[in-house]
């Protein structure tokens, strides 16, 4: 497959699944059961964001160290987010 | 780019980029703040020579501690550490300067200019009083007095002073990762350099934290938003009814924060005490490897402590539980390196000089402030303690300890930095003046533990001191006796700095010159160049690969590069953005990435060329070396940092009273901000050369180019400025009531705007590849189509957004919301809009990038490179990953 053709095929993904979330929405999953509904949102856009990271970003190429870098961004975000949201409860 | 003057002019010092200059400005910066802060504290101390607000006034008062506190930890002692960070670490580790000597420069010129800023808020009716952690909602308009500007001034500078410290992280992250001599590995690194390191990743981190903080309490005071307010209704709170946890957001952001800052703050006296240590005791440090391994450990927990800070506040015991555990912990690292400063003082032989002194003092006083941290990270214990001065005595003996670690700093590096040698004789005096003023300023504090912090009425507190054992009586001893105790102590700590700026300042003109190394045990590079070192550095190129340090001249390291390049070596072809020829490569890829031509011709290993002592990740490149063994002659002089500083200066003064709707303020804001985009388009115009080694060490990031690596070390502290925010969101939702949540929000606030924004954005994302894929088969039109379609479908975006938000604000004939749905109108307008809003200004920034290099691809830029649209692309596509998120928790979830 060439570049081109690999980044097309990448952005319809991309596409779909962001219309698939609306989907979703519109088909009243939300109502039946939201917290199903939430993950699966949710999970569909950690999909598409490590598609982005791994072909547009070129991190499936890059070394390692690169992929630990972001990595630890945002296992530092995760953290301070479920902690502080754990606190609470 | 401009000729660089003598150091003797003053133009120098505006339109230098050297880091030797810039670490001198920083050293000299930060002790003009800790005179401010400290005549600060000595004001308040002398209020507090009386249990009443009869010298400064109640309010004086708070803003003097509040101010005190924020000056000393934020523009003294960090500066202070990075200014050494600035001179010393491209020394010891081989480079000729710092990977980006401009933002290095436009890092330092923030910095100073946030300083001003925070001086200007004493003239603007009042600074910040609500104390340094600055704790919701005491940190918002409504709980600070008067107008509050004063206040506002002092979120901005904090936000311009995080500013200079992301972009010096970036700039030390990619400078010690590209930079380093040749067959210098990591771990081999002097410990101060490993210390700045692990300090840079801390800070990387930690203060895009602080950062969303700021700019969150910003839009709370600017734009009216009510994160950390509560809801007022008449003149009584309705806590738990509008925003149940605005005081625990701050918190759990500030201190995520915090806590690192801490070991940000000590981390730099640790490298200095290791190096003092070895150097005066002529003793390689015992267990070397296991005091690096603390050092990683401690960087690591230090981001799972911080509600340790939080025990007195309503979180849950199970995580209250969980943090002294993660507190306790940190401790045992601490405990291994104390024990191995000490170990390296037995089996040394101790030379007592200067450096050596204050490096002992540091240990000591940390040592007492360790054990008594440990007292506040026990919940029970805690429970007492909070609040009180053992907080105060505790805090200042590990934070002035690290300081006086780093004044240790400035007695070892002075003659390098001066050629000339202080005076020892009035080095020792200063430490003896200073360990007593030191010790008689904060002990006393432990002893008036029952003092409540911040607040200036002690009286009626005693201690009780019980020698009836000993047949010696019971003494009662008023707490006015440490309060007076401490004051002196001050006075005395203070006037043993005159005692230190005499010495330097004499020794500066008469003292005697030294040589390459006046210390008879320091083995680190710095001292193998003359004092002061030659403006780039080394005149010949630093090497490691023989296992000792050697210089190799320009036909070596030409041979070598040659000899290498015959061996199939990558690293050639490459671009470096400040122009010229980088000479990154040399690590394989697995197979090659799509749309890159050097990575699709690269993929052999450097290990395998003819360099065979060199380790696998050193990059070498086929460029003919020029001087100091880079291509080509490096730039050391811009005047556009500095006026990048002056024009953010301008910028947030104005936005400080923007609220106000003055024509000054917004008269400044419109002046300042034209003066920030014009004078970054100028400084991007500017050609500066900034040529990297063709010999380094670069594990691990071997592969990934100077300019690549500066992008992704950014984008990594954007993810976590991005993640707070949403965090933010998710945090108040969750205390909220996740569910209930819908009733905040109208029916008119639909999915489609956002799935619409959601197409525009990911199709801009192809865009932007299909750009990449056009330069590299150098097609001029490709490429202009492609970023024309980036620029348009961005603009769509940001079309499409202010419909949606017109349309909100706007909702007259909503029943629920009948004022429409602002900023203001309750918390789910506030994160959505704030949120939303950051992520536009992103979007914003990216397009007058894009427009920035159309222009450059109409005039016949980036034909068979493709290195510069990829590092956008790294920043657009963040931004599209960033949407992927914000779309289904704003508009679906």
């Amino acid at each position: 497959m060439s570049h081109t053709k690999l980044y097309a095929a990448i952005y319809v993904v991309l596409f779909a699944f962001a219309t698939i979330q609306a989907v979703v929405e519109y088909a009243g999953f939300l109502e039946q059961s939201y917290w199903l509904a939430f993950w699966a949102i949710i999970v569909l856009s950690v999909i598409k964001a490590v598609i982005v990271a791994a072909y547009y970003q070129h991190l499936r190429w890059e070394p390692r160290a690169v992929s630990y870098l972001v990595v630890g961004g945002v296992v530092a975000a995760v953290a301070l987010t479920a902690a502080a949201s754990f606190s609470i409860t | 780019m401009s000729e660089l003057p003598p150091k003797s002019s003053i133009k120098r010092w505006f339109l230098t980029t050297n880091h030797k200059d810039i670490g001198v400005l920083y050293l000299i910066t930060a002790l003009f703040f800790l005179i401010f802060g400290g005549l600060l504290a000595l004001l308040f101390r002398i209020e507090l020579l009386s249990p009443a607000a009869d010298f400064l006034g109640e309010t004086g008062y708070n803003q003097a501690v509040s101010a005190h506190g924020l000056l000393m930890v934020f523009w003294f002692i960090s500066p202070f550490a990075f200014g050494f960070a600035n001179y010393v670490v491209p020394l010891q580790i081989g480079a000729d300067d710092l990977a980006f000597p401009r933002l290095n420069a436009l890092s330092y010129w923030f910095y100073l200019f946030s300083g001003l800023l925070f001086g200007v808020s004493f003239f603007q009716g009042q600074t910040f009083s609500g104390g340094w952690t600055m704790y919701a909602p005491l940190n918002t308009p409504t709980y600070l007095p008067g107008e509050a500007l004063g206040a506002t001034t002092v979120v901005l500078a904090l936000i311009m002073f995080v500013t200079a410290v992301t972009l010096g992280s970036v700039n030390f992250l990619t400078t010690m990762y590209r930079m380093r001599a040749e067959g210098l590995r990591m771990r081999d690194l002097p410990l101060f350099s490993i210390s700045i390191n692990l300090t840079v990743w801390m800070m990387l981190f930690a203060f895009a934290a602080l950062l969303a903080a700021l700019m969150i309490l910003t839009s709370d005071h600017i734009l009216g938003t009510h994160y950390f307010s509560y809801q007022i209704d008449g003149a009584g709170i309705t806590q738990g009814a509008n925003n149940p946890g605005a005081s625990l957001l701050w918190a759990h952001l500030f201190w995520f924060f915090g806590h690192p800052e801490v070991y940000i703050v000590f981390f730099p006296a640790l490298g200095i005490m290791a190096e003092c240590f070895q150097t005066f005791t002529g003793r390689r440090i015992v267990g070397r490897k296991w005091f690096i391994i603390a050092m990683v450990l401690v960087a690591l927990q230090s981001f799972i402590v911080w509600m340790h800070h939080m025990f007195l506040t309503g979180i849950n015991l199970q995580i209250k539980t969980i943090f002294m555990a993660t507190t306790i912990g940190i401790s045992l690292p601490f405990d291994l390196m104390v024990f191995s400063l000490i170990y390296t003082m037995i089996k040394g032989r101790i030379r007592f000089t200067t450096p050596f002194l204050f490096s002992l003092g540091a240990l000591i006083v940390f040592i007492l402030g360790g054990i008594t941290g440990v007292f506040l990270g026990a919940v029970v214990l805690d429970y007492q303690f909070r609040g009180t001065y053992w907080v105060v005595a505790h805090f200042h003996y590990v934070m002035v300890g690290g300081a006086t670690a780093l004044f240790g700093g400035l007695y070892y590096w002075y003659p390098k930095i001066t050629g000339k040698m202080y005076d020892e004789f009035l080095g020792k005096v200063h430490f003896g003046v200073f360990m007593l003023g030191f010790n008689l300023l904060y002990f006393p504090m432990f002893l008036a533990w029952e003092t409540p912090r911040r607040v200036f009425d002690y009286g009626g507190l005693s201690t009780t001191i019980d020698l009836s054992a000993l047949e010696l009586g019971v003494y009662v001893i008023p707490y006015e006796v440490w309060h007076n105790m401490s004051t002196i102590g001050a006075a005395i700590l203070g006037a043993s700095f005159l005692i230190m700026f005499y010495n330097l300042f004499v020794s500066y003109w008469h003292g005697e010159e030294v040589g390459d190394n006046p210390w008879a045990y320091a083995t680190s590079a710095e001292w193998a160049v003359s004092s002061p070192p030659p403006l780039e550095n080394f005149h010949d190129t630093p090497s490691y690969a023989s296992g000792r340090l050697e210089f190799l001249d320009d036909e070596e390291v030409a041979a070598r590069s040659s000899g290498s390049s015959g061996g199939g070596l990558a690293g050639h072809g490459a671009t470096a953005t400040d122009g010229g020829t980088s000479t990154d490569g040399g690590t394989s890829t697995d197979g090659g990435k799509p749309g890159s031509a050097t990575a699709a011709s690269s993929g052999v290993q450097s290990g395998g060329g003819a360099l065979a002592r060199a380790g696998p990740e050193t990059a070498l490149g086929t460029g003919t070396p020029g001087e100091h063994g880079h291509d080509g002659h490096a730039d050391h002089a811009s005047l556009w940092p500095f006026i990048v500083g002056i024009a953010g200066f301008v910028l947030f003064l104005g936005l400080s009273g923007i609220r106000t709707g003055g024509t000054f303020y917004t008269s400044l804001t419109v002046v300042g901000a034209v003066g920030v985009f014009g004078s970054f388009v100028g400084m991007a115009q500017e050609p500066f050369h900034a040529p990297e080694p063709l010999l380094a060490e670069r594990w691990p990031y071997g592969g990934v180019e100077k300019m690549k690596l500066g992008m992704w070390t950014f984008l990594a502290s954007d993810i976590v400025l991005f993640g707070a925010f949403i965090g933010s969101y998710v945090f108040v939702r969750v205390a909220y009531g996740w569910e209930e949540w819908h009733h905040l929000i109208p029916e008119a606030h639909v999915t489609m705007p956002g799935l619409i924004n959601t197409y525009l954005l990911l199709t801009s994302s192809f865009a932007v590849v299909l750009a990449m894929v056009a330069a590299e088969k150098e097609s001029r039109k490709g490429v202009l189509l492609s970023l024309g379609a980036t620029f348009a479908l961005g603009v769509g975006f940001l079309i499409n957004k202010a419909m949606e938000w017109d349309h909100l604000f706007n909702l007259h004939g909503s029943e629920a919301f009948p004022h429409g749905w602002d900023l203001t109108t309750n918390l789910a307008s506030s994160t959505f809009y704030l949120t939303t809003g950051l992520h536009g200004a992103h979007v914003a920034i990216g397009l007058i990038m894009v427009a920035y290099m159309f222009l450059r691809a109409w005039n016949g830029a980036y034909m068979g490179d493709e290195k510069p649209i990829e590092y956008f692309g790294l920043y657009w596509h963040l931004v599209d990953i960033v949407w992927l998120f914000l779309f289904p928790l704003f508009y679906i979830l």
